[in-house]
């Protein structure tokens, strides 16, 4: 078998397909951006302050681009995304700021 | 020619961008003061100019009205002195009987009082910053949308000529394997499966002396416009990784690996069998070896230089060729002992080239069926073979002793576990049973108490 060079080394019986390794879902690589994205909006909607709510809004986007399977990611960029759209809903459509009162 | 385009493109976009926002910035200046439900900020820029084109007719007769309520026909009690934010909550329309038209806006927005306490300065600072960040943060998520598409083509260009060179009809792998991509070998279907937008993997399998192999492309995360920003700090190159899973017949005990001299450092401190098994060597002086840059790791002298072949100096490692065609080498790593559900496997991982010139990798890609079949036919001396047998045999016990003392441990854990709940179940117990008797005690008193009770009435 091992004789020649020349010999066809494919081998058709021994081909196996693809099977997708199993990952378990603590062993995915952390989503640092939508961890941020969460981060940011919830300090957006707290402090009423927009920038960071901008920011969080930022963080939701790259954190969409570098989703792998939908199902396992949305959640977290779901609420980010909320926390974000909330915090720029109350800043520009909101009642004025409270705390401009005192 | 595309990178230009595509800056080209980037540009526009950008001064477009720019423009427009400036464009909107100015007209909602123009127009604030009509708006009503406008941000907090807004509000106080109108303010800004308010106060003082307001303030001047009453200014003209009474001055003290800025500081003091007027006099004596105000029903409402005299404000706290503490608060200056009084100019016109005490203005008494029938008192200034004159001056109507301008005075007439000031109860229509209750704020002035407020801003005129503290002077212009933060609302006047505020007001145009709060535009650069919607402006930016605006432009941002559009160039971010516009370099995802064009990230996400420019990845996948990569990934589809690196197919084309090495994984088509004809190709080193067509050649070498019989069944090529993810599907069931038919004749569409699909060579590369993609995960995420910058993983690419190419699977190809029915070879000899091999079950499969599994190349990994890890390209930059183009489509990611901060990934892009971070990688211009911190640059970073296109992988691509083959782990081939040998036959378990097919290979003997082999540790071997191959990089540039820091990583191999690395790679024998980091990797696990290559630093239980193997060490770096030194050159040897009698025959041609690999080029300075690089370093070997390997078990024992005669795996290397069995693995270091003339044939692969010549094309590839050796002085003059690793300049031209050995570039893009990052390591190869080949172990009997690796760590995970395939035991032996060889790693190889090179750089790749850009789109274009992907043929500039076609020497290193050779490496893989090559370096296949020559650990496949690979046969250790009967001396190398008993020191490797003995190394792997103390090393095979001390996994077995690690793995029963890990098992001990989790026992104990178990154990201890029980045992605490136990203990609280019991304390839990014993909590009740002392509410128990103390409810008991308290119904003693109770009955205690009751007659005296009676007595008391009675008396």
């Amino acid at each position: 078998m091992s004789s020649s060079h020349a010999n066809d080394p494919r081998q058709p019986s021994a081909a196996r397909p693809y099977v997708p390794p199993q990952v378990a879902p603590q062993d995915l690589p952390i989503d640092y951006a939508g961890f941020i994205a969460v981060i940011f909006g919830v300090a957006g909607v707290m402090f009423r302050y927009k920038l960071s709510s901008w920011l969080a809004l930022i963080f939701c986007a790259q954190s969409v681009a570098n989703m792998r399977n939908i199902e396992n990611d949305l959640k977290q960029v779901m609420m980010a995304m909320m926390f974000s759209l909330m915090g720029l809903i109350t800043n520009y459509f909101g009642p004025p700021r409270p705390s401009k009162q005192s | 020619m595309a990178n230009r385009t595509l800056s080209l493109i980037w540009m526009v976009c950008f001064s477009l961008l720019v423009g427009v926002a400036v464009v909107k910035a100015k007209a909602k200046a123009h127009f604030e003061g009509f708006e009503g439900f406008e941000g907090e900020d807004d509000d106080i820029e109108d303010l800004t100019i308010d106060p003082a084109s307001l303030r001047s007719p009453p200014l003209s007769n009474p001055t003290p009205l800025s500081h003091q309520p007027p006099p004596s026909d105000l029903p409402n009690p005299p404000p706290p002195p503490a608060a200056p934010a009084t100019t016109f909550d005490f203005w008494d329309d029938d008192e200034f009987e004159g001056v109507p038209l301008q005075h007439l806006p000031p109860p229509a927005d209750p704020k002035p009082d407020n801003a005129t306490a503290p002077p212009a300065p933060p609302p006047a600072a505020s007001a145009p910053r709060s535009f650069t960040v919607e402006i930016l943060c605006g432009s941002f998520l559009v160039m971010f949308a516009v370099n995802y598409f064009t990230g996400k083509r420019e990845n996948e260009n990569i990934a589809l000529s690196w197919a084309a060179q090495f994984a088509a009809k004809e190709s080193i792998f067509d050649k070498n394997f019989s069944l090529l991509g993810i599907g069931d070998g038919g004749e569409d279907s699909p060579l590369l499966l993609k995960e995420g937008q910058t993983t690419f993997k190419f699977y190809a399998s029915g070879r000899r002396f091999c079950q499969g192999l599994l190349a990994t492309l890890e390209l930059k995360s183009r489509h990611d416009l901060i990934a892009r920003l971070y990688n211009m700090v911190v640059p970073c190159r296109d992988e691509i990784s083959f782990e081939v899973y040998m036959n378990d017949d097919a290979m003997d005990h082999v540790v071997f690996a191959l990089a540039k001299k820091k990583a191999a450092k690395a790679m024998h401190k980091d990797v696990r069998d290559l630093q239980r098994f193997a060490n770096v060597l030194s050159p040897p002086t009698s025959r041609k070896w690999v080029v300075d840059d690089l370093s070997v790791i390997s078990e024992s002298k005669e795996v290397a230089s069995d693995f270091i072949t003339d044939a692969v100096i010549d094309q590839v490692f050796g002085e003059k060729a690793f300049e031209k065609f050995g570039k893009g080498l990052i390591s190869l790593h080949f172990s009997d002992q690796h760590p995970g559900v395939h035991k032996k496997v060889l790693l190889f991982k090179f750089a790749l080239p850009a789109a274009k010139n992907m043929a500039d990798m076609s020497r290193l890609v050779a490496l893989v069926p090559y370096y296949i079949d020559l650990i496949g036919r690979y046969k250790l001396s009967s001396q190398a073979r008993s020191k490797t047998e003995a190394a792997r045999q103390k090393a095979a016990q001390e996994a077995q002793k690690e793995l029963r003392n890990a098992q001990q441990e989790a026992m104990q854990r178990r154990k201890a576990e029980k045992k605490k709940m136990m203990e609280e179940a019991e304390a839990k117990l014993s909590a009740e049973a002392i509410r128990k008797r103390e409810a008991k005690e308290r119904a003693r008193q109770m009955k205690k108490a009751m007659p005296r009770m009676k007595m008391a009435r009675g008396a």
